[in-house]
């Protein structure tokens, strides 16, 4: 082994709260493998630094013909229920409004390298997943993200996920005003906030800048933010329309208005807000009805904006509510080029097409916005560099990643647009088409997702490269009408909203299974996914592009003038638009078109039986014993530092180990402790001290006197010998306090 | 030298006359059939939507069998990610070795037979670990250095190793020119000995 770690190497490059945490998640992946600490905190633990399971991680495929173990090594050994630990994962990259780096590009190409299978995807949600992860790389892969800026933390598990906004925010032509700097400030305020760590589900937010077009897609989220402008007192105020209770899923459901109005400096304590009632209201047991939109949808939303009002009214002050509003007025983005026109040169017809959809036209005079078109939302470490290249000759440091899983160059200056075309070009980067039927959305389906029935990106390719063959041919009716695939009901690939969409299933047909897909007609994307699609059958997989051409071609053949896909579907009714695929649902026997009964790039016979069970289905784990396997951590830590001889940093790691002891206990009663610990040491002897609840039947209160001896008197110089005494000490603690914990019986679950 | 985190080895096509689609099979049938016995194979990840980049990856727990297109030149790469030891010599040839093992078992495929010719005579070795290989002049002289003693006893007197000019972004790059480098069963057998004269 090397000498040099990333740990070291490192140190001074990460911010030390990042740093911190993710040696924290080191300890606790020690703890996992000494069987020290229990299976299902520990997943919901990786899940929420972004380590998600991946297909046949329960140790088994199926092989076409049957399901086969999959000979893992330590095949004992897991890393959460029915998941080995040495079987590839998924890491989630986090990135706020979907803003990076070139520096972040080449950080994160280096470690798809060197940890996955150097690609990078990009998500429906503007993250970046990497594959074929193995969790002992995960701390390393984390620290160098960390190193400029990036965490992974709460991208999974029942938390606050990626904060998504509008691609365009701040260079759009229609935005009320830049909803990024409001994005990126909720983001900061609710990662790892105490009022988001107790959801039954997971809960998306999501900015938008305008009302008409796409971008944000508010209305699917769980809460989301229109910008707004009113005038008070001849001054314009800037405010949001905010939305509760959207959300795609086996069940869609649009967003109610939870305000008309909300002022810029109450969004982030009417967040906080919504996120108490939901922790407090919203279902844990039952993950199927877990979201806030089954919350909302129970209560009603005029009952649910009340109690969010009364919540409001109980929170004590937080500076950070309003803190960031005084930066706001810098907040600016910086072109690297002065603008120019666009006038004159040489236009090939290639570059003509490309300019015509991938080319948005800033508000800005002189600039506009590229769409690098991902294939599947993939590109490779090599294409990432090279991009970041680009990206810092063209526009610095304005990239981001869209919902329809590509990347944006912002601020190019206009007369660049040839030159970067043809460098694009050059990286295999410059298809055109971007946001137009070829530019299909997919979610990873049964390459990669657990749950995944039928092969989302199998099919995507497949009509990419059909349509593309043809895309000079195809009629302008049909041009821009979107097409997204899920591979499951969970709808991922945002099928919803799609004018055409899919969602994997499958059929019976003899002693054989046939992947399937439903067609879902009529979505709208516009308007913020202003509204869903029409299900109207399911066909098999391998029908699917045939499908597609008869739909467009009857609705090129029937449309009256200038009437949109989703008016014309309206117009024909499910019955009729039913009726157009019907000729597809029939099965064919195995026996005479076996090649109905394997998916898209994938020659195996279809089965069912490598879908596992989703990392967020079905177990129960309480607050406390997540906060606790935190303190664990940290008495963990205390001992390394210690056998490194650094009994200073051992006697603070073992100390802060019993305050989040501490902390745990009292949280089980008192949510708002906060983190000052003289407020809950304090708290801890009022409630569990004082009353004896915490009092072991023969030491009686002793435990609880050593949190007290050092909180009250530190060691200003503690030796090894002072130091071990202290982590003896910090153990023994946090046994009391799981001892207490169950006597006593914490009221606070979370569902994995 | 201590193994690095990575090290993937790179041999090119001499001679193909099936397209990458071709390979989704194979794989899927290298995995029902444990074809490479001492390797755990997993899974088959399929990115030929992806222009001149790694097509199509025979993912495995160890290692990565993967089709690679990257610069337009399409070969048979084979990414050691696990289990590579602490030496690098060591590392490098049970690398090499398992490499060559999977030309063969391509070469001689049912369903591959007589469609293609991996080159014995040229590969890639790039050492994919930025901490103990940074791509700078720093570590590459001693990798060279080992690469040439490894490899060199393999593929002949003139085989020679350079550094590849590439960006310090990417891995820690070498090329093998071998001109007069034997068949892989050749190469194989002489590895063999090797191990078996070192003892190991
Ligand atoms: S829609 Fe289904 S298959 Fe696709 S990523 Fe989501 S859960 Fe997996």
């Amino acid at each position: 082994m090397s000498n040099i770690s990333w740990k070291e190497i490192l140190l001074e490059e990460m911010p030390a709260d990042l740093a911190h945490e993710v040696d924290i998640f080191e300890g606790q992946m020690e703890l996992m493998g000494q069987g020290k600490l229990d299976e299902k905190v520990f997943a919901e633990t990786r899940l929420r630094r972004g380590i998600y399971g991946q297909r046949y991680d329960n140790g088994q495929r199926h092989d076409g013909f049957e399901s086969r173990d999959l000979a893992f090594e330590e095949s004992e050994r897991i890393k959460g229920p029915d998941t080995l630990w040495h079987a590839p994962g998924m890491q989630r990259i986090k990135v706020p409004f979907g803003g990076l780096t070139p520096d972040q590009l080449d950080v994160l190409a280096q470690v798809a390298d060197e940890y996955s299978d150097s690609i990078l995807h990009v998500t429906t949600r503007q993250d970046i997943q990497l594959h074929f992860v193995h969790i002992e790389d995960t701390p390393d892969l984390m620290r160098r993200l960390a190193s400029v800026g990036i965490t992974t933390r709460e991208a999974c598990g029942n938390s606050v996920r990626n904060v998504t906004c509008c691609h365009l925010a701040g260079v759009c032509r229609t935005e009320v005003f830049d909803a990024t700097p409001y994005a990126d400030a909720f983001a900061q305020f609710l990662l790892g906030h105490d009022d988001v760590q107790d959801f039954g589900r997971k809960f998306k937010p999501a900015f938008s800048g305008c009302e008409n077009e796409a971008c944000g897609l508010v209305m699917m989220h769980d809460l989301g933010y229109l910008a707004q402008v009113r005038e008070v007192d001849g001054k314009q105020q800037r405010g949001f329309k905010v939305f509760v209770g959207g959300g795609l899923g086996t069940v869609p459901h649009q967003a109610k208005v939870l305000s008309e109005f909300t002022p810029e400096d109450e969004i982030l304590p009417q967040a906080q807000a919504v996120a108490r009632v939901f922790a407090r209201l919203g279902e844990k047991r039952n993950r199927n009805r877990a979201r806030i939109k089954f919350l909302v949808a129970k209560v009603g939303i005029e009952e649910f904006s009340r109690l969010v009002e009364e919540e409001r009214k109980t929170l004590p002050h937080d500076d950070r509510w309003s803190a960031y509003l005084d930066t706001l007025a810098h907040y600016e983005e910086k072109p690297t080029r002065p603008p120019t026109f666009l006038n004159g040169q040489v236009r090939l017809s290639a570059f003509n097409r490309w300019f015509e959809t991938n080319v948005y036209k800033q508000r800005q005079e002189g600039y506009s916005v590229v769409t690098v078109n991902l294939p599947l939302g993939d590109l490779t470490s090599k294409q990432t560099w090279a991009l970041a290249d680009v990206a810092r000759k063209y526009v610095g440091d304005n990239v981001r990643t869209t919902v329809e899983q590509n990347i944006i160059l912002r601020w190019v200056s206009d007369a660049d647009l040839p030159l970067l075309y043809e460098e694009l070009t050059a990286l295999g980067l410059g298809d055109p088409g971007a946001g137009t039927i070829v530019d299909i959305t997919a979610c990873p389906g049964t390459d990669t997702c657990k749950l995944g029935i039928a092969s989302s990106r199998g099919l995507a390719a497949e009509l990419r490269t059909r349509l593309t063959t043809k895309s000079a041919s195809l009629p302008d009716a049909i041009k821009d009408l979107k097409i997204k695939i899920s591979g499951c009901f969970n709808s991922c690939g945002q099928h919803h909203v799609a004018d055409i969409g899919f969602f994997g299933n499958s059929r019976r047909s003899g002693n054989f299974k046939m992947p399937h897909f439903q067609v879902v007609l009529g979505g709208r994307w516009r308007d913020n996914a202003g509204s869903y699609g029409l299900a109207v059958g399911a066909v098999p997989s391998k029908t699917v592009p045939e499908v597609v051409d008869t739909i467009t071609n009857r609705y090129v053949d029937e449309r009256a003038k200038g009437e949109s896909f989703q008016e014309w579907i309206g117009r024909i009714g499910k019955k009729q638009a039913r009726s157009l695929i019907q000729p597809f649902m029939q099965l064919p026997a195995f026996e005479r078109q076996p090649e109905f009964f394997s998916d898209w790039g994938d020659p195996r016979v279809f089965s069912l039986g490598d879908i596992g069970i989703g990392e967020c289905a079905g177990e129960v784990v309480s607050l406390f014993s997540m906060e606790i396997a935190t303190a664990e951590s940290e008495a963990f830590e205390a001992q390394v530092a210690l056998d490194e001889s650094d009994p200073t940093r051992a006697d603070a790691l073992a100390y802060s180990a019993m305050v989040k002891a501490a902390r745990a206990l009292v949280r089980t009663q008192f949510l708002d402790v906060g983190d000052d610990p003289n407020r809950i040491v304090q708290e801890f002897k009022t409630r569990f001290f004082d009353t004896e609840l915490f009092f072991d039947q023969y030491a009686k209160g002793k435990f609880g006197q050593y949190l007290f001896e050092r909180h009250q008197s530190p060691n200003q110089n503690p030796d090894i010998d002072s130091a071990h005494r202290l982590i003896e000490e910090s153990l023994l603690f946090i046994e009391a306090t799981h001892v207490c914990e169950s006597k006593v019986g914490g009221n606070v679950l979370i569902e994995l | 030298m201590i193994a690095p985190q990575r090290l993937s080895l790179k041999f090119y096509f001499a001679d193909i006359s099936v397209d990458v689609e071709a390979f989704i099979p194979v794989f899927h049938r290298w995995i029902r059939e444990h074809v490479v016995s001492n390797e755990l194979l997993l899974d088959v990840a399929d990115y030929k939507h992806i222009l001149d980049g790694p097509a199509l990856f025979l993912i495995g727990h160890t290692a990565d069998y993967v089709i690679d297109m990257t610069d337009g030149k399409p070969g048979l790469q084979y990414v050691r990610k696990r289990e590579l030891g602490t030496d690098l010599s060591k590392a490098l040839e049970m690398t090499l070795s398992q490499a060559l093992n999977g030309v063969k078992l391509m070469e001689t495929d049912v369903e591959l037979r007589g469609k293609l010719k991996l080159g014995a005579d040229a590969a890639t070795i790039a050492f994919v670990d930025r901490l103990n290989y940074p791509n700078n002049d720093t570590g590459a002289e001693s990798a060279q250095a080992q690469l040439s003693d490894s490899l060199g006893a393999v593929f002949g007197v003139d085989a020679s190793i350079t550094r590849v000019d590439n960006d310090p972004r990417e891995p820690l790059t070498f090329e093998l020119h071998a001109p007069s480098a034997p068949d892989v069963d050749t190469l194989i057998n002489r590895l063999q000995a090797r191990k078996a004269l070192c003892g190991q």
